[in-house]
């Protein structure tokens, strides 16, 4: 449950002798273990309340649509995780998609219709380089320039939707692209295929996190970057991967989104996205103060927020009543996070 | 061993995330750059069910709010529905004639042209203006009502003599109009009316949809698709904003006033006027509702939503489930004309030549109606594919 769950090491703590505590991290106690795996809890108790109450939620088709549904959410918390683990955060995430979904557009569509007519192959490669370029420019700005990452990657959420709508010519484009519907409709094993990405994804963040050295330079500059500068780390080539793997990942979710609308909608793919990705993370577990990566607890808790939305919509409880319910359920889990701090 | 765990939060960063995240629940306030005549709207402030019912002499209450005071019974041109006087004249506030020859006027949008509405509705002021030999400044306040009324006065500063604009919203644009009214500068707004703002008295004539009458000719058109008979989900538009509320209004109404017990209204969910979330929230309402065989999308861009949802679900096509939307967009017609969509009713963003034609008789002429409601087309499967080859359906 917690391979993919991993947190800087701290100095050595008393420890609690008993082995099964400390399976279930149940070493700093409960308040502790609320904080870190409350997520978990609350996604049983909302599948728990879907299985009774929910009309079809039991089904093949049901689970599969939100599988479908999912993946976007998950990619782009996955890179939010890594972002704020360094003590950041990425406000642009929802631009970057925008823009990848633009430059998508512009390299599928036929020269004819102001496009490239590249093949969709190259078109979703170019697709993730431009969100990676984005990210890395959003890195170099927080590590090189010293910018605050709320304000530097503020501009770029600003920025960049602007930078979406200039390539697209502003208006939603419309794409014809018959592997769009492999993407959509595809699956293996029953799973679709976006799915697996994010699995998959999922997977290799939390090998980077959890085995490679990078991940630990990354946890460390989050758990105290002047202390990462003077160990000799190399904190601004970091800081730059960190934002630009965001990004990456960003510009997958962005793909992702284009295939499933059938359409490259600049002024609205991945609206407010960063804002989900942030809360997925704070309920996952994550400390907004950095130097902490929950994968599995982020993965968790976009899943949580996916499926609490379709439960509201399914439940046509009305827009302001879903607002309130989500608002609490952000505020709760922020209080969480204060606890910590009082402690 | 290096102690890497931060003992405590910083305040500053806690408190602004907590305000974003805070900010994530108001996702449906989101559709101010792209919802075709929709975001702040500025309808009159009566609520729409009672205004378009409580009518006082014939005149809505809506219409009373923006100025008109009796139905006028003179023939009215083309492209219009209705006009309400008094009629009003330039002079009347002090403002002399305009030799569009020589002298400017100024076109001030109100939202980016990133939607088909909004580049509709420039275009079909700059191509009138074109026609004619008239010299038109142009402004787009990108949704931003402070931006609106720098744009206007910036314009009215450069010489212009005339301003058509397109409200942003009812109440922050009085800074522009009191400016205007004492530079002696023509002010006509089109595509919604200014709450509190009487055509004639604080500004010149105004022009306008009726949003209402919209949801009641989609209930009218719903009604004849399914025969009376459906389970219905409707797709709103963003919330806390006039022009869902008015197209809601208006198409709950006519079911009750035609009697329609038949059309069982079993799912509404706000879909922000947006194409992405008229998919989500389709595919979640088909497995919820798997009854549903019938959706009505207060714009096209949710309605092209929902028919993306239905055919991965494999729904696509009115035998399987009616959609009635309402714009008039290419992408909306043209899945009329492919069996996807039963009807769209439009909302005409060409108030070029309309505007263009009341300014002229507002100061030059023998004065204009104080309010103008425009005629909005209906398209179905007789007149779709017509309506695209022309391109009437913008």
């Amino acid at each position: 449950m917690s391979a993919a769950t991993t947190t800087a090491p701290t100095t050595p703590e008393p420890r609690e002798p008993s082995a099964l505590k400390a399976r279930l991290g149940l070493t700093n106690g409960w308040a502790a273990w609320l904080r870190a795996r409350g997520v978990y809890l609350a996604l049983i108790v909302l599948v728990a309340y879907n299985a009774f109450f929910t009309f079809n939620f039991l089904t093949l088709a049901t689970i599969q649509l939100l599988f479908a549904q999912l993946p976007p959410v998950i990619i782009v918390s996955l890179g939010m995780a890594l972002v704020i683990g360094t003590g950041g955060v990425d406000l642009s995430v929802g631009a970057i998609m925008a823009i990848a979904s633009a430059v998508l557009a512009r390299f599928v569509l036929a020269p004819g219709d102001g496009g490239l007519g590249a093949s969709i192959g190259v078109a979703m490669l170019f697709a993730v380089v431009a969100g990676v370029l984005v990210g890395a420019f959003n890195g170099t700005v927080v590590a090189v320039a010293r910018v605050q990452p709320i304000v530097a990657t503020l501009g770029m959420l600003v920025a960049g939707r602007g930078i979406a709508l200039v390539i697209t010519g502003g208006a939603l484009i419309e794409l014809f692209v018959p592997f769009f519907r492999t993407v959509r409709l595809g699956k293996l094993l029953g799973v679709p295929y976006v799915m697996w990405v994010a699995a998959i994804l999922a997977v290799a963040a939390a090998v980077l996190v959890r085995r490679s050295a990078f991940g630990y330079r990354l946890l460390a500059i989050g758990g105290n970057r002047r202390a990462s500068v003077l160990a000799g780390l190399p904190v601004q080539r970091t800081l730059i991967t960190v934002y630009a793997i965001s990004g990456g990942l960003a510009a997958v979710a962005g793909v992702i989104a284009t295939a499933r609308l059938r359409a490259s909608d600049p002024s609205f793919t991945g609206l407010l996205i960063e804002l989900t990705a942030i809360t997925a993370v704070v309920v996952g577990g994550g400390a907004l103060a950095g130097g902490q990566v929950r994968i599995l607890g982020t993965v968790v808790g976009a899943v949580f927020i996916q499926l609490l939305e379709t439960t509201l919509v399914s439940h046509n409880v009305p827009d302001s009543g879903a607002r309130i319910v989500e608002a609490l359920i952000i505020i709760a889990a922020i209080y969480v996070q204060r606890s910590r701090s009082s402690s | 061993m290096v102690h890497f765990r931060k003992s405590s939060l910083s305040a500053a960063a806690l408190s602004a995330s907590a305000l974003l995240l805070m900010a994530a629940c108001s996702t449906g306030q989101t559709a101010g750059s792209g919802a075709p005549a929709s975001s702040a709207a500025a309808e009159p402030s009566a609520s729409v069910s009672q205004s378009l019912g409580a009518d006082q002499n014939g005149v809505p209450a809506a219409i009373t709010a923006a100025g008109g005071t009796e139905k006028l019974t003179t023939a009215v041109p083309e492209g219009v529905a209705a006009e309400y006087g008094p009629i009003c004249k330039g002079s009347d506030l002090g403002i002399g004639k305009i030799d569009f020859t020589t002298d400017t006027i100024g076109w001030a949008q109100s939202e980016k042209e990133a939607n088909p509405f909004r580049i509709a509705s420039t275009k079909s002021q700059v191509d009138a203006a074109k026609a004619k030999g008239w010299k038109l400044l142009t402004t787009n306040a990108q949704s931003n009502v402070q931006q609106e009324n720098s744009d206007i006065k910036g314009m009215i500063d450069k010489g212009a003599k005339a301003i058509i604009f397109s409200p942003i919203n009812s109440t922050g644009l009085g800074d522009a109009i009191s400016y205007a009214k004492e530079k002696k500068v023509a002010m006509i707004p089109v595509d919604r009316n200014i709450t509190g703002v009487k055509g004639c008295e604080t500004v010149g004539p105004q022009l306008g949809s009726d949003f209402v009458e919209q949801g009641r000719r989609a209930a009218d058109a719903m009604i004849k698709a399914t025969g009376g008979n459906a389970k219905l989900a409707i797709l709103l538009g963003a919330s806390g904003v006039n022009v869902t509320d008015d197209r809601t209004a208006g198409f709950l109404d006519q079911l009750k006033a035609k009697n329609a017990t038949g059309i069982e209204v079993v799912f509404q969910q706000t879909a922000d006027f947006t194409r992405e979330k008229g998919k989500s929230v389709t595919e979640t309402l088909l497995r919820a509702h798997p009854d549903v065989n019938a959706i009505y999308a207060e714009n096209d861009e949710m309605g092209l939503g929902a028919l993306a949802a239905l055919d991965d679900a494999g729904k696509a096509g009115t035998d399987s489930v009616h959609i009635v939307s309402i714009d008039g967009t290419k992408g909306a017609v043209q899945a009329i004309v492919e069996g996807n969509f039963d009807a769209v009713i439009e909302s005409n963003p060409a108030y070029g030549p309309s505007a263009q034609a009341a300014l002229d008789a507002y100061v030059n002429g023998d004065g204009a109606p104080a309010v103008t409601i425009t005629t909005d087309n209906q398209y179905d499967l007789s007149n779709a594919q017509q309506a695209l080859d022309s391109g009437a359906a913008y």
